[in-house]
C-alpha cells in the first residue's frame, strides 16, 4: 500500500526537474505547411485586372493596395515617374482638390503610402472599416484619374537636390552610382530634366502604364469579401483594357575590378559597403542562393558574417547581406557594416574571408538544416500569415511572373538544396575580383 | 531544506477579460502559477503560428550609477547560450569560467583600490581613454586569454539557431527602462521549443564572450550618437527628470568598461525568477493546452524573494528649467516638456488625446502666425512612448528659421495658457480620438505588436490596465483636457530647450 501511494505521488507531481532535452531530440514534428491556394482569393476582371481579396477581421481596418509595373526607370522623359509619385502622394484623384484629398485622409485617420521602386510602384491605403465607402472611390480615382499639375513637377524637382550625408544610406547610394554607372538603373533626373518636363509628359507616362493589365490589387481586412469583389467590379470593370506595355529588359552592367572607393569622413563611426552586381537569377538557382545568403549573412543573428565580425571580436553591431531585387535586370548584392574607425579594416578582412570561404568550402550539414528550416518553415509561411500578407504576396507574384508557380514550388525547392548547390551558386555569383568597396571613413586601406 | 526541484506549481488564479467594449477585442486569458509565473494567452483557433514573448520586470530602472546600461548588456549576454546549448565541452569550459571569475575578483579589488585615481583622472573618459593601472591591465589580459579558450569550446548563437531551424521568425530582444523581453514567432506545433529555450535561458545563461560583447554596446552607443538630435534629447531628458537613471536606458560609454560579470550575475539571479516573469502567447494555442506545457518547463522553479521594484520618485517641481543648445547640424527648435504621471494613473491616457488634439491646433496657429515649421507632441523617453514611472509630455517645434525661436516659444506658451482657459473644440477631440483608436488597431492587428503592448502594460502597471486605458481615451472630454492643462502645464513643471545655430551666437 505504501508503495502504491508513493507511486501515485510520483505520477501526480507535475515536474521535478528542468527539461533540458536538446532541440534535435525533442521530437518536434515535421512541418506540414501548405501555402494557401491563390484561386480562393483571386478575382480576374475581363479587362485584365487581377485582384486578391481576403478577410482579416481581428480589427476593424481595411487595407487596399495597388501594384503597378512602372517605376523610376520606366519613364521615357526623365522626371515623369517622380512627378507622378508626387501627384499620387499629394494631389489625389481628379475632381478633388489637393486640400480636400488631404483632409479626407486626415478625417479617415488613413495611413497612405506611395512607394516607387525602379520597376514597380506600390500604393497602399489603410483606413477604418467604417470609412470603406469613402476610401474605395478615392483609391480607384488615384489609379484611374490622378490629378497632375505643375506643382507636382516643381515639388519633385526640389527633392532631387543633393544633400551631403555620412551614413549607411549614403554609402549604399554611392555603391549604386558605381555599379550602375551609365546604366538605366543609375540614371536619376536632374533639375534640367524637370525644367523640360510638361504635365502632359507625366500624364502620358501614367496613361501608358496605369492600365488594368499592368497592375494587380490586394484588398484585405474587416470586409465581406463577396461585397468587395462586387465593388471592385463596379469601380474598375469599365476601365478600358488598353495595351499592356512591353516589359523593359535591362542590359547587363559593365563590370570593374575590385576597387576601394574612399570618401573621407570624420565621424564617430565608419560605414562600409562591399558588393557587386548580380545578373538576373534564374529559377533553378533561386532557392540555393537564398540558402547561401541565409548562411552567409541574411538579416538574422547567427550568420557567418555576424560571428566573424560581431560575436567573436565585438567589431560591429551588424554585418549583413542585402540583395536588391530588380525584376528585369541586374541587381546589387551588398554586405554592409559599420564600426568605430579603428577596426573597419578588420571587418573588411573578415568579411572577405567569409566570402572566399563560402566559395571554397562546403557548408556544414547543420548550417544547411537550419537554413532550410528557417526559409521553408519560417520566412516563407509568414508571407501568407494573414489576409493582407497573403493578398499582397499573391498580387506581387502575379504582376511579376504572371502566375503562382514559383511560390507553389518554393518549399520543395528549398528542401532540395544540397551542399554542392550552395558552393556552386557562391562560385557563380560571388566574384571577389569584382567586389567594390565603399568606405565612408577616416583612412583608406589596401584591398586584399 | 526544501529542494527547488520539488516544488509543484498549481493554478491559483484564472481570469477571463470579457470584452465589454466591442471595439477593443482583448480576450486575454490568465493563469498564475504557485511559483508566481504569469501566463497570458489570446487564443486564435485555426492560426498556424503563435507569437511568444517572455517579459521580465526589470530594466534600466534597476541599475545603479556607474553601471548604467547594465540591464541592456545583460540582454546581450543572455544570447550566449547555456551549458546545454552552445557548449562543445562543458566540463572543460566550466573550469575556465571559474578561473575567469577569480581573475575578475582580482580585477574588481584593484578597481576598488584605485577608484579615486580612476574617477579623478578619468572624469571625461570614454572607451578609448580608459584610465588603468598595471594590475588592471594584467588581470584584463588574463581574462582575455581565458575568453579565447572559452570561444574555442563553444559555439555562437546557440539559442537562435534552433529557433531558426524550426521555423522561428521575428527573434528579438529588447531592454528598456522597465523590462527585458525575448520573443519569437513559431509554428504552433513547435511551441515547446520556446519553453525549452527560454526556461533554460532564464536559469542557466552562461556569459560567454563578455568583453567582445561589451564593444558591441560601444558600437550601438556610437550609432546613437551619430543621430544629430541624440545629445540634445539626452540633455533634455536629464533636465526634466531628477531621478536621472530613468532617462539613461542604454548607458554611457564610460560605464561600459566598468561592467563586471559579478554585477551582471547579481542582476540575473535577482530578477530572472518566476514571480517576476510573464509569458504571453497569441495564436493557434489555447490556455488549457499551454498550462501543462509551461508547467513542464518552468514548473520546477521555486518562487524567489520578491525582487525590489524601482521606487524612485520625482521630487515636486520647484522651478522652470531652461537649456540653450548650440548646433550647426540640428534644426532650430523650441521644445517644452512637462512631467506627467505614468501608466496606471487615471490622467495618463488623457494626455494621449490632449497631445493629438493640441498638435493640430498648434500647427494651425503657427501657420496663421507666419512661423514656418512642424509640430510634434509626444511622450517619448528615448525609445518608449509610455512609461510606468513618471514621464513627460514633449512639445517640439522644429523651425525653418532660426530667428523665429523667440516668437515660436511665445506662441507656444500662449497656446498652452489658452488650453487651460478655453476648452478644445469637440470635433478636434473627436478627430484625435479616432486617430488614436485607428493607430491602436494598426498595432493590435499584428499579434507581435499586440503581445508587446500587453507585456509592456504588465510591467508598467498591469495588463488589466490596457483596456481601460484605451477606453479612457475614447471617453475623454474637453473638460478633462482643460483640467490637465490647469494641473500640469504650470511654470514650475516646465523644462524648455531652445536650439540655436552656432553662428547666431557670434
Amino acid at each position: 500500500m505504501k508503495k502504491l501511494l508513493l507511486l501515485a505521488a510520483f505520477v501526480t507531481t507535475p515536474c521535478l526537474s528542468q527539461d533540458l532535452t536538446h532541440p534535435l531530440e525533442m521530437g518536434l514534428p515535421d512541418s506540414d505547411y501548405q501555402r494557401p491556394d491563390p484561386v480562393e482569393s483571386q478575382l480576374a476582371l475581363d479587362n485584365g485586372l487581377v485582384a486578391y481579396v481576403a478577410k482579416a477581421d481581428q480589427v476593424p481596418l481595411v487595407t487596399m493596395s495597388a501594384f503597378i509595373r512602372a517605376g523610376k526607370v520606366s519613364d521615357e522623359k526623365q522626371g515623369a515617374a517622380e512627378s507622378l509619385q508626387d501627384a499620387l502622394e499629394n494631389s489625389g484623384p481628379s475632381g478633388m482638390s489637393s486640400s480636400e484629398f488631404q483632409l479626407s485622409l486626415t478625417q479617415m485617420a488613413a495611413d497612405f503610402v506611395v512607394e516607387m521602386h525602379d520597376e514597380w510602384t506600390e500604393i497602399t491605403l489603410n483606413v477604418p472599416a467604417e470609412d470603406l465607402d469613402r476610401a474605395l472611390p478615392i483609391f480607384a480615382g488615384l489609379l484611374r484619374h490622378p490629378a497632375i499639375s505643375d506643382a507636382n513637377i516643381e515639388r519633385a524637382a526640389e527633392s532631387v537636390a543633393p544633400v551631403a550625408r555620412f551614413d549607411m544610406d549614403a554609402a549604399v547610394e554611392r555603391f549604386s552610382a558605381i555599379i550602375y554607372k551609365d546604366h538605366p538603373y543609375g540614371m536619376r533626373p536632374t533639375t534640367d530634366n524637370f525644367k523640360n518636363l510638361q504635365v502632359k509628359d507625366v500624364a502620358d507616362f501614367r496613361a501608358k502604364y496605369f492600365v488594368p493589365g499592368n497592375m494587380t490589387i490586394a484588398v484585405a481586412g474587416a470586409i465581406n469579401t463577396q461585397e468587395i469583389r462586387g465593388r471592385l467590379v463596379d469601380l474598375f470593370g469599365d476601365w478600358d483594357g488598353a495595351d499592356i506595355p512591353d516589359v523593359k529588359q535591362m542590359p547587363a552592367v559593365t563590370r570593374s575590378e575590385a576597387t576601394l572607393h574612399h570618401v573621407p569622413s570624420h565621424k564617430l563611426q565608419s560605414w562600409m559597403v562591399i558588393g557587386l552586381d548580380l545578373p538576373p537569377v534564374p529559377l533553378e538557382d533561386q532557392a540555393a542562393l537564398d540558402v547561401m545568403n541565409y548562411i552567409l549573412g541574411a538579416e538574422h543573428l547567427k550568420t557567418r558574417l555576424m560571428v566573424e565580425t560581431r560575436y567573436k571580436y565585438g567589431y560591429t553591431n551588424d554585418a549583413s547581406v542585402f540583395l536588391e531585387d530588380h525584376w528585369y535586370g541586374p541587381s546589387g548584392y551588398t554586405v554592409r557594416s559599420y564600426s568605430r574607425p579603428e577596426v573597419i579594416e578588420n571587418i573588411y578582412e573578415n568579411i572577405m574571408g567569409e566570402l572566399v570561404r563560402i566559395r571554397s568550402e562546403e557548408v556544414t550539414e547543420q548550417e544547411l538544416f537550419i537554413a532550410r528550416g528557417a526559409l521553408a518553415d519560417g520566412e516563407f509561411p509568414v508571407r501568407y500569415l494573414d489576409g493582407y500578407a497573403l493578398a499582397r504576396s499573391f498580387a506581387l507574384e502575379r504582376l511579376r511572373y504572371g502566375n503562382h508557380d514559383r511560390s507553389a514550388s518554393y518549399v520543395q525547392r528549398v528542401r532540395a538544396v544540397s551542399q554542392d548547390d550552395v558552393v556552386n551558386v557562391a562560385r557563380k555569383y560571388l566574384r571577389p575580383d569584382n567586389m567594390q568597396v565603399i568606405l565612408f571613413g577616416e583612412e583608406a586601406f589596401e584591398l586584399e | 531544506m526544501r529542494s527547488i526541484r520539488n516544488l509543484p506549481i498549481l493554478a491559483v488564479a484564472f481570469f477571463i477579460s470579457t470584452a465589454s467594449a466591442q471595439d477593443y477585442k482583448l480576450p486575454i486569458l490568465e493563469h498564475v502559477y504557485e511559483n508566481g509565473l504569469r501566463l497570458l494567452v489570446i487564443e486564435r483557433p485555426g492560426e498556424s503560428r503563435v507569437v511568444s514573448k517572455i517579459f521580465t520586470d526589470m530594466g534600466a530602472l534597476n541599475e545603479t550609477p556607474g553601471q548604467f546600461g547594465a540591464a541592456h548588456f545583460l540582454e546581450h549576454l543572455m544570447f550566449k547560450g547555456t551549458p546545454t546549448l552552445g557548449a562543445l565541452d562543458w566540463e572543460r569550459e566550466k573550469k575556465l569560467h571559474e578561473r575567469i571569475r577569480a581573475a575578475e575578483d582580482a580585477l574588481i579589488n584593484e578597481l576598488n583600490r584605485s577608484r579615486n585615481d580612476l574617477r579623478q583622472r578619468g572624469v571625461f573618459h570614454d572607451y578609448q581613454h580608459e584610465e588603468t593601472t598595471p594590475e588592471i591591465d594584467e588581470q584584463r589580459a588574463l581574462i582575455d586569454s581565458l575568453n579565447q579558450q572559452v570561444q574555442e569550446l563553444s559555439e555562437e548563437g546557440p539559442q537562435s539557431i534552433w529557433y531558426m531551424a524550426y521555423g522561428g521568425t521575428g527573434l528579438s530582444a529588447t531592454t528598456e527602462q522597465e523590462y527585458m523581453k525575448f520573443d519569437i514567432d513559431l509554428p504552433v506545433d513547435r511551441i515547446e521549443l520556446f519553453l525549452r529555450i527560454e526556461a533554460d535561458r532564464m536559469r542557466n545563461s552562461v556569459f560567454r564572450n563578455f568583453d567582445a560583447e561589451r564593444m558591441v554596446l560601444v558600437e550601438q552607443r556610437l550609432g546613437d550618437l551619430n543621430g544629430v538630435a541624440t545629445e540634445f534629447r539626452e540633455a533634455m531628458n536629464s533636465l526634466v527628470g531628477r531621478a536621472s537613471m530613468v532617462y539613461v536606458p542604454e548607458g554611457y560609454s564610460n560605464d561600459f568598461q566598468q561592467y563586471t560579470r559579478r554585477y551582471e550575475r547579481a542582476l540575473f539571479e535577482t530578477y530572472f525568477v518566476p514571480n517576476n516573469t510573464t509569458l504571453i502567447f497569441i495564436g493557434g494555442v489555447t490556455l488549457d493546452e499551454m498550462i501543462p506545457k509551461v508547467e513542464k518547463y518552468f514548473g520546477y522553479m521555486e518562487r524567489a524573494p520578491e525582487p525590489a521594484r524601482y521606487e524612485g520618485r520625482e521630487p515636486l517641481p520647484s522651478a522652470e528649467k531652461r537649456l540653450i543648445w548650440r548646433s550647426d547640424t540640428l534644426s532650430p527648435r523650441v521644445e517644452v516638456r512637462y512631467q506627467i504621471p505614468g501608466v496606471g494613473h487615471p490622467d495618463r491616457p488623457l494626455f494621449d488625446v490632449l497631445a493629438e488634439a493640441f498638435e493640430v491646433q498648434l500647427q494651425s496657429t503657427m501657420t496663421d502666425a507666419g512661423v514656418e515649421g512642424t509640430v510634434d507632441i509626444n511622450t517619448l523617453v528615448v525609445h518608449t512612448s509610455r512609461f510606468g514611472a513618471p514621464a513627460s509630455i514633449n512639445i517640439e517645434l522644429v523651425l525653418e528659421d532660426g530667428l523665429q525661436t523667440d516668437i515660436a516659444e511665445e506662441l507656444l506658451l500662449a497656446e498652452l495658457q489658452r488650453l487651460g482657459e478655453e476648452p478644445l473644440p469637440a470635433e478636434r477631440i473627436s478627430a484625435a480620438q479616432k486617430k488614436l483608436r485607428t493607430e491602436w488597431y494598426r498595432k493590435a492587428v499584428d499579434p507581435y505588436e499586440l503581445a508587446y503592448q500587453i507585456g509592456h502594460f504588465e510591467v508598467m502597471d498591469s495588463w488589466r490596465t490596457l483596456k481601460p486605458y484605451l477606453e479612457a481615451r475614447d471617453a475623454a472630454t474637453a473638460d478633462d483636457l482643460q483640467r490637465l492643462a490647469d494641473k500640469y502645464f504650470i511654470d514650475i513643471n516646465r523644462s524648455v530647450g531652445v536650439v540655436l545655430a552656432v553662428e547666431a551666437e557670434q
